[in-house]
């Protein structure tokens, strides 16, 4: 056979060949399982980057089966894909769409086929002169090279602080769970605190907290729920002795002017000034019921005055004690 | 004692790389000749020190490393405590370390008699990467930390000062669980470091070239061995890696482009594009630049994967904990990515090739489109991984890029590859006649067009699979077609016989013909992953024990279910039996972990059979019956066995020594 | 020529490098895994399901006019149990309020949730919710449990907590709420998205 029937066969051969070929292969029916398809763009959002048609991970299949329902009652890919997107965000698929911010995904490897492809015919057309050790610029001077140098380094720094202005933060992990101390209470509700208290009764900290909340509910005049409040600070081991004091003298004060005990109020104002001798709320409180509930004026005259031997008396306190004591040394009524 | 003798190891390895840098430094620039081989061996026997302390320390279940105490158990079974070295993040740095003293010893035992400033400066070039690694682990990643304030089976607090007061636990957590049940966990990283690190060879070689102006094929010539066995053991690694993955993971994937399985594949197609361009710049002196740029790229993507791991700015199954590491090896890489192509920008008069493809239908152009192909994959690959980052970074918005974007763009590029891989090896030097190109390809398409027709008419019309038989037959066809007409010309010129002439000539082009081998390593490959990607059937049914089923040939029939107890966890599995027609086969034991009645991870059961494989997993368990799923991976051992061929040619093409190749090449003659 | 467009080019890949280092480092510190919820200022995804005992049925329409805080759970999420104290103790302060709270069941059978929450504790203002093929987890993109989501009484969602809740944040979201605030998303901690992960 001479070598150009031998070609003529191949050429023929090989044209044919490929021509029935791919009639064969695109006839093929493509059985597209549109659920399977689907699922393949869609990524298990508890596994490590697979999709919920490959994993075996109970959610996947949970997922898989809404797709499932979602196609037989008619759904369009995109309808499936955007009820997906609203509620995961587009981290959920893997398959970058066509537009928007991914585009650049899609064109980008064809643009950088193209690119590569014209500079390599591009730079075997335009040889450009020929490259040798000599032709490159004899002595650069050190100076230049420097200056080079330092431009470059320039660039790139500029580059750097530029680029870090447009970055955006990711949000890391806050630090644990809130600290109870320090925290502004202003804006915070009573339900909040009373659900913080009630969440952390063994936390020897919490004491601050429930005085705060005790005193909302004093300020408001609701005895009945600051009380068990009150109580527990003034039990707790963990509280501090002014946080104590504090209970105790308001346990003592509701315990008079809610159901006007006398004796239940002065044993705990007693008790407070076990604690804190100077506490000058206990003694004047004390006062007040001793006056007002016992009759005892003189012993109710001593504790007035002893409240206003304290230096560090307040003008407005000073006031109020002083016009009690004049009160009670007067034989005035309580008021 | 052990982390004085391993931080002790550390330091002289340190010490070693420092000299080089210096030593190396100065004599590039002199006429002197320095004993760079003293120090290269300082830091072999600091590190070979450093890991050994290490294992030790692993093997005697000394819990007084941080490291061992936090990441052994003194109940893990052999190989994988040895293999805890490196199962976490400090030990595996102190692998790569030990793994590039080697690389070094090797290239400083090549140092030359003569002032060898080429040598002197890539083996600075390497000492400043060993500076960096043994650096990094005598400070933010160090792996003898000893442990001074313990809790039950860890550490809390360590102290890098080996002779601190040890509070040592009594136990350790051991490896993650994932990490114990499969041998390749003890070889499939040290198989990758060795690819990642071999790459810094050429890297230093190529530097040093640029620092020197020495262009010319002398720094290809001088690293191409290291190159070759990093590109031989970095294929076996992910391969490797893809099979260990298929066969534990109960997804039945070998790949799934996680963003740490790209980090690993995109220096490798860098590399092999390196590979290939490098025969050209050293027949031809052509595409020095592309070299150039290949070279510096490849061992960059290395570092970029090794940041990727071990930062916790990607989400990946492979990740690493986080640490200062970080931001440490983010450094290295910008200092490695703008240090060298500052220096290659400099001496691009340099690099500008002095020889021009004199027509891209040449051996040269071929190569030149192989560059371009395997350099848009890398590409692909790089802004598919890093994008979302970037957007992220940018916008705030948060995209997912995934399996079916990478399939879109790799499987084209792969089937391009495959096609030049026919014409390439085929296609003479220099302006080539189409004529002869035409008489080595003719048959070999008309056998691929026709292996494709008999495949759509017997097995499948699904076309990739088609492709995929087509292009492989080609490749084949043409390399057998210009194996016997090589022979055949040496038969008739030398009057030997077949064989003779065959070993004579693959002998003689040893490189040429193990690249050959490796190619068709490729084919299986392709032929492997196109079969089990797109004729892989699959079957889920709730069975009861004695039922069985029918499902690719088989008759799998549910035994019984079993049981096992933990303290936290129920494992629950079934007992399947599996028959081929009347033939008993074998008995798999598919399980699922659950807690409560909640299913976490599942352990898939795999039989391997040469035409494919069967996999079960285990979906649910109920009171009386258990949710099995079966799926079949035709023709999947494949892929592992072109995975190791075409490592086998890398290792082949530079086995074969240098006297009997010379021999072979002087009865070589007038081969085109 | 060739000289010079590979120095140009050269630079112009440090460069590059440069950018994507900035990038890169940008990312430290944070968790590469979280994501931004789409549904804060969005209608929230309406449901109708079952009580855990199989007893009631509850509609987040019946809701409406509600401040609704929906927590999604599990027995074998460790941060679910840690937070759970808090979770009832915020639904019994807030009980008389115009604040419901809903817990929802996550990849567990009802009778599992059931026998951990006989040992946790309940509120008696708390609705336990059975959510059968996870339909309700999806329409909320629950990505991993602990996450939490409040629902403003007109039905829009406007806060979420991924992570261990406490009862100090729930009760201060809801009060931001109240007061006509959006708080949005927050991270407090690690998500569990399967029993052993």
């Amino acid at each position: 056979m001479s070598e150009r029937t031998r070609n003529l066969l191949s050429i023929t051969a090989i044209v044919l060949l490929t021509v029935i070929l791919v009639v064969v292969v695109a006839s093929s029916p493509t059985e597209a399982d549109r659920v399977e398809h689907l699922g393949t763009q869609i990524k298990c959002p508890v596994c490590q980057g697979e999709s919920i048609a490959n994993s075996p991970a109970p959610m996947a299949r949970d997922m898989m089966a809404l797709v499932s329902e979602r196609v037989a009652e008619g759904a369009s890919d995109t309808e499936i894909i955007d009820e997906l997107l609203s509620a995961y965000s587009g981290a959920v698929l893997l398959d970058p769409p066509a537009s928007g911010a991914t585009l650049v995904l899609w064109v980008a490897p064809l643009v950088a086929l193209a690119t590569g492809a014209s500079i390599i015919v591009w730079w075997r057309r335009h040889p450009g002169s020929d490259a040798s050790p000599e032709a490159e610029p004899q002595s650069r001077s050190r100076s230049r090279t420097l200056v080079g140098g330092l431009v470059l380094a320039g660039a790139f720094a500029v580059v750097v602080i530029v680029a870090g202005f447009f970055l955006q933060d990711r949000e890391g992990p806050a630090a644990g769970v809130a600290n109870l101390e320090g925290q502004d209470l202003s804006e915070v509700s009573n339900e909040t605190l009373e659900a913080v208290v009630a969440a952390n009764l063994d936390d020897p900290q919490i004491s601050g907290m429930r005085l705060a909340l005790a005193e909302r509910y004093y300020e408001i005049g609701d005895y009945s729920s600051a009380f068990p409040h009150y109580l527990a600070v003034a039990e707790a081991a963990g509280a501090s002795n002014p946080e104590v004091v504090t209970a105790l003298v308001r346990l003592g004060w509701m315990a008079w002017d809610g159901n006007g005990e006398v004796e239940t109020a002065i044993g705990l104002f007693d008790q407070a000034l076990i604690i804190d001798s100077d506490s000058t709320t206990a003694m004047f409180l004390k006062g007040q019921v001793l006056w007002c509930g016992a009759g005892e004026r003189n012993a109710a005259a001593d504790l007035f005055s002893d409240v206003l031997a304290d230096p560090e008396l307040s003008e407005d306190s000073k006031a109020l004690v002083g016009s009690s004591f004049e009160a009670v040394t007067r034989g005035e009524p309580c008021a | 004692m052990l982390a004085f003798l391993g931080t002790a190891g550390l330091v002289a390895a340190l010490t070693g790389a420092s000299l080089l840098v210096w030593r190396g430094i100065a004599a590039s620039r002199s006429d002197a000749r320095a004993d760079l081989v003293g120090p290269a061996n300082l830091m072999l026997v600091g590190s070979v020190v450093a890991m050994g302390a290490m294992e030790i320390a692993l093997l005697t279940d000394n819990f007084s490393l941080a490291y061992v105490a936090n990441h052994h158990a003194s109940t893990t079974p052999f190989p994988f405590d040895v293999a805890t070295a490196w199962a976490a993040l400090e030990g595996s740095i102190l692998l790569w370390g030990l793994v590039l003293a080697v690389f070094t010893w090797a290239v400083a035992r090549r140092y030359g008699r003569s002032p060898d400033q080429l040598g002197a400066g890539a083996l600075a070039v390497i000492g400043g990467v060993g500076i960096f690694f043994f650096g990094l682990m005598l400070t933010v990643a160090n792996p003898f930390e000893v442990c001074v304030e313990a809790a039950q089976n860890r550490c809390l607090t360590s102290s890098a000062w080996p002779f601190a007061a040890v509070d040592a636990p009594l136990e350790g957590p051991g490896p993650n669980p994932l990490l114990q049940n499969h041998l390749m966990m003890a070889i499939h990283p040290p198989l990758l470091y060795i690819g990642y690190v071999g790459l810094a060879v050429p890297f230093a070689y190529a530097i040093s070239a640029l620092a020197l102006k020495v262009p010319g094929p002398e720094w290809l010539r001088r690293s191409h061995r290291s190159t070759v066995v990093a590109w031989s053991f970095l294929t076996l690694g992910i391969v490797l890696g893809g099979w260990w993955a298929y066969e534990v993971l109960s997804w039945g994937g070998y790949w799934a482009w996680d963003p740490v399985e790209n980090a690993s594949l995109m220096p490798w197609l860098v590399a092999t594009a390196f590979l290939h361009s490098a025969i050209v710049q050293q027949r031809r002196n052509m595409l020095q630049a592309w070299n150039f740029v290949l070279v510096i790229s490849a061992f960059s993507l290395t570092i970029l994967g090794t940041f990727l791991t071990r930062s916790g700015t990607i989400n990946s199954v492979h990740s690493f904990t986080q640490s200062a590491i970080g931001p440490a090896l983010l450094g290295f890489l910008v200092l490695v990515l703008v240090g060298s192509f500052t220096l290659f920008s400099t001496r691009a008069h340099l690099v500008a090739s002095s020889q021009r493809i004199e027509s891209f239908v040449s051996r040269e152009g071929t190569f030149l489109i192989n560059n371009l192909l395997l350099s848009v994959y890398a590409f692909v690959v790089l802004i598919g991984t890093t994008y979302p980052l970037i957007l992220e970074a940018f916008t705030g918005t948060q995209v997912g890029v995934g399996e079916p974007f990478f399939n879109r763009l790799a499987v084209p590029l792969s089937f391009l590859l495959l096609l030049v891989m026919g014409f390439g090896p085929v296609t003479p030097w220099g302006s080539a006649d189409v004529g002869i190109i035409w008489k080595r390809t003719r048959t070999p398409l008309i056998l691929g067009l026709s292996a494709g027709l008999v495949t759509a008419f017997t097995v499948t019309r699904i076309g990739w699979v088609i492709l995929a038989i087509t292009l492989g037959t080609f490749v084949t066809g043409a390399i057998v077609g210009l194996l016997l007409e090589q022979t055949g010309r040496r038969m008739s010129k030398l009057e030997v016989g077949r064989w003779e002439a065959t070993k004579d000539l693959v002998v003689g082009d040893a490189p040429f013909w193990a690249g050959q081998l490796s190619h068709i390593g490729v084919v299986l490959i392709a032929v492997g992953i196109a079969f089990s990607a797109n004729l892989g059937a699959h079957v889920e049914v709730e069975m009861t024990p004695g039922e069985s089923v029918e499902f690719a040939g088989f008759t799998i029939t549910y035994e019984s279910p079993f049981q096992e107890q933990h303290p936290n966890k129920t494992t629950r599995g079934a007992r399947l039996s599996v028959n081929r027609g009347a033939r008993f086969i074998t008995t798999m034991t598919p399980a699922a972990n659950f807690f409560g009645d909640s299913a976490g991870i599942s352990t898939p059961d795999v039989l391997n059979r040469p035409d494919g494989d069967l996999y079960a997993t285990v979906v649910d368990f109920d009171s009386e019956s258990a949710t099995l799923a079966f799926d079949t991976s035709p023709l999947i051992g494949l892929l592992w066995l072109g995975g190791v061929t075409a490592a086998a040619g890398g290792f082949a093409s530079i086995a074969v020594r240098k006297r009997e190749r010379k021999a072979g090449q002087e009865r070589q003659k007038a081969d085109v | 020529m060739s000289g010079r467009w590979l120095r140009w080019a050269g630079l112009g890949i440090a460069l590059g490098t440069v950018v994507l280092a900035v990038v890169l480092a940008s990312r430290f510190g944070g968790d590469p895994a979280l994501v931004d919820s789409p549904l804060i200022g969005q209608p929230a995804p309406a449901f109708d399901l079952t009580t855990l005992d199989g007893g009631d049925e509850v509609a987040l329409e019946d809701l409406r006019g509600d401040i609704v805080v929906i927590n999604f759970f599990a027995s074998w999420c460790l941060q679910c149990r840690a937070e759970h104290a808090d979770l009832v103790a915020s639904s019994d302060a807030f009980g008389e309020d115009d604040v419901t709270f809903v817990q929802i069941g996550y990849q567990e059978s009802p009778s599992e949730s059931l026998r951990y929450l006989e040992q946790a504790g309940t509120s008696q203002w708390t609705k336990y919710l059975a959510d059968p093929g996870s339909r309700t987890a999806i329409a909320y993109g629950v990505f991993g449990i602990p996450e939490t989501f409040f629902i403003d009484p007109d039905g829009v969602v406007v806060g979420k907590i991924i992570g261990e809740s406490d009862a100090f944040t729930l009760g201060a979201t809801i009060d931001a709420i109240k007061r006509g605030e959006r708080p949005g998303q927050a991270v407090t901690g690690d998500t569990q998205q399967a029993p052993d992960r």
